[in-house]
């Protein structure tokens, strides 16, 4: 390096370092640009302003400064002053109108032209002759040498040197006492030792734990591709509500930036359903006196970290956001890219360390009315009096989102500062109108019915097609009316047995036609069934018949009377009524010991008559391949039997001819060949869905319909559903759930049981006919669960599901996991879901499973189970947080399911040592190119050695680590060298390659004779 | 942070459930005059839950 161009060499701020980083993201985003215009009082001419930007251009070194890499490092190289030259344009002879019009169209294309930080200088400007009195100066800086201080101090300087000019005066401005470059110096000298120790300590600790991400409400996950581009939503701050949060905060001791700040907090925190968040904030960076009147950079990020609970007043919230936020500020000198390095936190390296949300308040220079389209933070908000606004991520953010986000926090604001004693979970976050969307019009459902029990659905249903096939078993066959007919003879036996209303039957019995008799008969006795495992040990069996209290256990037939006459209230021991049960179905509950859940007649009514017009296929013939102890099987054991089609039992891979119902769970989708798969309707439930599980079977069956069918034992069978009707394309990924049934109702809430906003995650509850009576015999249980509902009716329950889900904007709800199903690895909370859907969306994946695994070490280590193409966890590290990433990516031919269908995890195979995604050994870099770039890594990662095979981001690795290692990359082999190339190929090996690409392609731009003279002067020879 | 409390209440069909304490009651629920921890409220019901029969159909 020379010193050619005309200046001397200082070394860079941590601010400047920084953003240069940062910038090299996009080198062609105007990210960083700083708009200052000034329009001047008449009597100002461009003269004037001409001479007075020189003057400031001579006293602040930093309007004269650029940055470069020199031997690694970033220096700023500081020119001397040089005569200016300012373009001028003359727009004297255009109309008002015309010449606004052009000036704010010229001040927007300059503030969106990306200013290089290697060519001096680092600001564009702009004179403009509007009238033969007024001149105006478009003004465009560079973060890196002007902040928004500093277009204070610019805009105040500019006055007062053209205000002096015009009256031929000298300008009363005061001597420099530094200059910037000496602010760095002194930086790079302070920062160092003891003192930055214990300030690095500070962050550590506080830092420590915190959540990798905010987890914000993005409508479009984030890829290697999302950059700067942005957008921003402008509103209105009133004066009275400045003034309230003033005065809010001067009874707490607190500035109404800690008011506006509390009240971004405890938004995030209700829209990230965290009570954990984590805000960016800037330190001016100005304490000393000295940098006080300096143009320059000295702004630097620093986190808030907020624990917030629903209880809290926003009095406590704001109390603690103060102590915070003097905390931090207190140590806002430590350089943010050296808090990065320190936290180190496991994190997606895609996203912007530590923070995603940033916000600012500048009550001085008011918002940039200049929109740049483009933002640095996925959200940021910038309160200032008169207009605020919230800048968002458009790759991330759709525009009505931000725009809701920003109504919210107002709505919010203004709530807790004229009540600051209310609790924030009681602060509101929807308006009256969007608060009667979710709750009512997501569940306009209502449906005219008259109740009926099961018994005389089943009972009317076989007086209308009595010699119709009822049910099939292994050859066999009942006729509806030889149905009824045994049935009602095996009901009089069970009532002489004692069974009746809220009297319990244990069905020991295998898939047979005996068994359909047998649950039919329980029905018709007034009695409720109770289906038995045969395959589960005896003694469970024994302890669970037990545990219900079942008077009668059926395992044969033996008990039918002679009458086969229909059964009526008369022969039963008490009239049935249709909120006496029906069956009663055990399921596992996470806290292990299983549970009755009890099924009313009008609930089992309720599903069925919906299904039985939702579902023509069950009119035809229905696959019941399950035992009737899943209660998925309700649909095809009692809907065929109360629409006239036939039930055919039969192991799902036992050959028939097609059916015209099948219902199954996911998992079971690739067992489903010509014999089995349905004609008109396939229903899945039990876990979540995904395209990708689909797609093979719908192209294969274009004119079955598929209903993803939602819903827990508790609501009877299936309450939420999604049509896809024949040939309508599915997008990739997770297939919503849809919308309730009739009579049935969604409600997706916060701890503190409010609705949450459209695309927000919230726990599922559902209210409604459907909902069960309760847990047999479990008053307290069915007390936690089944809560009073604040939406409907009065007196009605609602049951809390534990699934998370949102809406979309229609009112379709999107399934998003289990709310207790997040696993812990190494302290850090991972939905397993979502890893699925990464490895489903690989090419040649069919099936996934992701579930954490007690490793040697005694932590929890991820493990993938995947069906179909072998997938690398290279692949996977692209597009998830290393910390996601499987430590094992095991392919199985199968997916072991539990005879319910749904994922056996306890027959999974333990990882083996082929399995294990372990370090490789070491493999030694095999070309220069690859020794240079394992050489970077190291030196940059600070580990001893790097193999050809090592991951950047697997090793440590993070963007701003990253982005030094290009730089130094750049350095070397002297080739543009964007930063996503290491992005996308964080292995060194593949990265060598690209490099390797990159400069054959340049070299392939350049002619024979440009060539040529390279060689020469790589050889040293002269031509 | 000391345990959140929640009161006992019941509907019409005499069904219990619980619900934060010194939050307004949903329509059509009215409390017992139970007040405890969680596990206090849910104790309290196994004690006086004892026919599960929603009122209508006892």
């Amino acid at each position: 390096m020379t010193q050619a161009d005309n200046g001397w060499i200082a070394p860079s701020s941590f601010a400047q370092e920084r953003i240069w980083i940062a910038n090299q993201l996009d080198l062609n985003s105007p990210v960083y640009n700083v708009s200052s215009p000034t329009f001047f009082a008449a009597g100002i001419t461009g003269e004037h302003i001409t001479a007075s930007l020189s003057a400031i251009v001579a006293r602040h070194e930093s309007m004269r400064t650029h940055l470069r890499i020199q031997e690694g490092a970033l220096v700023q190289v500081v020119s001397d002053p040089q005569p200016l030259d300012l373009p001028e344009l003359d727009l004297r002879h255009t109309s008002m109108e015309e010449s606004s019009r052009i000036i704010s169209e010229l001040a927007e294309t300059l503030a969106r032209e990306a200013i290089a930080l290697d060519r001096p200088p680092l600001w564009r400007a702009k004179l403009i002759r509007r009238t033969e009195e007024k001149w105006v100066l478009l003004f465009v800086a560079h973060h890196a040498i002007f902040d928004s201080q500093s277009h204070v101090i610019f805009q105040h300087e500019l006055k007062t040197l053209t205000e002096a000019a015009a009256a031929g005066t000298v300008a009363p401005l005061v001597e420099l006492p530094i200059q910037y470059a000496d602010f760095a110096a002194w930086q790079r000298e302070t920062l160092t030792g003891d003192e930055h120790r214990k300030q690095l300590a500070f962050w550590t600790s506080r830092l420590a734990d915190a959540p990798p991400v905010l987890g914000l409400p993005y409508d479009r996950p984030r890829d290697k591709d999302t950059g700067f581009a942005g957008a921003e939503v402008h509103f209105p701050l009133p004066a009275e509500l400045l003034d309230r949060a003033t005065e809010v905060g001067k009874a707490a001791g607190a500035t109404p930036f800690m008011v506006f700040l509390s009240a971004y907090a405890v938004l995030l925190s209700r829209l990230c359903g965290t009570d954990d968040v984590v805000i960016g904030v800037s330190s001016g960076g100005r304490d000393r006196a000295e940098v006080a009147s300096l143009i320059g950079m000295f702004v630097n990020p620093v986190v808030v970290r907020t624990a917030i609970s629903g209880e809290q007043s926003f009095g406590d919230v704001l109390a603690q956001v103060r102590a915070e936020l003097l905390d931090s500020l207190e140590h806002g000198e430590t350089p943010f890219q050296h808090v990065v390095d320190a936290v180190a936190p496991a994190r997606d390296p895609l996203a912007p360390p530590i923070f995603q949300a940033a916000f600012n308040f500048i009550p001085d220079s008011g918002i940039d009315y200049i929109q740049l389209g483009t933002t640095k933070d996925d959200l940021a908000m910038d309160i200032a009096p008169g207009t605020s606004r919230l800048l968002y991520r458009t790759a991330l953010f759709d525009a009505s989102t931000a725009e809701a986000i920003a109504a919210r926090y107002l709505r919010l604001l203004t709530a807790a500062v004229t009540e600051p004693g209310q609790r924030i979970s009681d602060l509101p976050l929807l308006s009256d109108s969007e608060h009667a969307l979710v709750t009512q019009a997501f569940n306009d459902t209502a449906h005219d019915t008259s109740t009926v029990t099961v018994v005389e659905m089943l009972e009317s249903q076989a007086l209308q097609t009595p010699h119709a096939v009822a049910v099939m078993h292994a050859g066999q066959q009942l006729t509806y009316a030889e149905l009824h007919a045994r049935a009602n003879r095996l009901a009089r036996g069970l009532i002489s047995r004692g069974v009746g209303p809220e009297r319990l039957v244990a069905l020991a019995l295998p898939p047979s036609l005996d068994l359909v008799i047998a649950a039919v008969a329980v029905l018709k006795a007034g009695g409720s069934y109770l289906p038995v495992d045969l395959s589960s040990p005896l003694s469970r069996r024994l302890s669970l018949i037990d545990d219900a209290g079942a008077t009668l256990t059926l395992d044969s037939l033996d008990f039918a009377d002679g009458n086969d006459t229909p059964v009526t209230d008369a022969d039963r021991l008490a009239p049935l009524q249709v909120r006496h049960p029906a069956y009663v179905i055990y399921t596992s509950g996470s806290t292990g010991r299983p549970k009755g859940v009890v099924v009313e007649h009008a609930s089992a009514h309720a599903y069925l008559n919906w299904a039985r017009q939702a579902y023509p296929g069950l009119a035809g013939v229905a696959h019941l391949h399950s035992p009737l102890t899943f209660d998925l099987t309700v649909t095809g054991f009692l809907g065929p039997l109360t629409t006239g089609g036939a039930v055919r039992l039969a192991a799902l891979d036992e050959a028939g001819t097609p059916p015209s119902f099948l219902k199954a769970t996911p998992g079971q989708v690739p067992l489903l060949d010509a014999k089995n798969s349905p004609t008109n309707d396939l229903v899945l439930g039990g876990e979540a869905l995904t395209a990708e599980a689909l797609q093979a079977w719908r192209s294969a069956h274009p004119n079955a319909t598929v209903i993803n069918e939602y819903g827990p034992t508790e609501a009877t069978v299936g309450c939420i559903v999604e049509v896809i009707p024949p040939g309508q394309d599915l997008p990739a990924g997770a297939v919503a759930i849809g919308r309730p049934i009739w009579n049935m109702r969604a409600y997706l809430l916060d701890e503190a049981l409010t609705p949450v906003p459209p695309g927000v995650a919230g726990e599922l509850y559902l209210a409604g006919p459907q909902l069960a009576r309760g847990y047999l015999n479990r008053p307290g249980l069915t007390a936690e669960r089944f809560l009073p509902c604040p939406f409907g009716e009065p007196g009605q329950r609602m049951y809390r599901t534990g699934d998370l889900a949102r809406h979309r904007a229609d009112g379709t709800i999107e399934y998003l996991g289990r709310a207790d199903r997040q696993l812990k690895v190494s302290g850090i909370r991972v939905e397993p879901g979502e890893i699925e859907s990464v490895l489903l969306a690989q090419p040649g994946v069919s099936e996934a499973v992701v579930i954490a695994r007690p490793g040697p070490d005694g932590d929890n280590d991820l493990i993938a189970y995947i069906v179909g193409n072998e997938v690398a966890a290279e692949t996977l590290a692209q597009l998830i947080p290393a910390y996601m990433v499987p430590k094992a990516i095991v392919t199985v031919d199968a997916i072991p399911l539990t005879r319910n269908g749904k994922v056996d995890r306890d027959k999974l195979p333990a990882p083996t040592v082929e399995t294990t995604v372990s370090a490789p050994a070491y493999v030694a870099p095999a070309t220069d190119t690859q020794a240079l770039v394992a050489e970077v890594f190291a030196a940059i990662l600070q580990v001893d050695r790097v193999s050809a095979l090592d991951d950047f981001f697997a090793l440590g690795g993070n963007s701003l680590r990253g982005m030094r290692a290009m730089a130094k990359l750049r350095a070397a082999v002297d080739v543009d060298l964007p930063v996503r190339t290491l992005f996308a190929h964080p292995v060194v090996q593949d990265l060598a390659t690209e490099i390797e690409r990159l400069i054959t392609a340049e070299l392939d731009q350049l002619s024979d004779d440009e060539v040529a003279a390279l060689l020469d002067a790589e050889t040293g020879q002269s031509a | 942070m000391s345990e959140p409390r929640f009161t006992v209440v019941r509907n019409d069909e005499e069904q219990y459930s619980i619900w934060a304490a010194g939050r307004d009651l949903p329509a059509g629920w009215t409390a017992v005059g139970f007040e405890g921890t969680k596990d206090e409220c849910l104790a309290h019901i196994e004690t006086v839950w004892t026919d599960m029969r929603p009122l209508s159909v006892r």
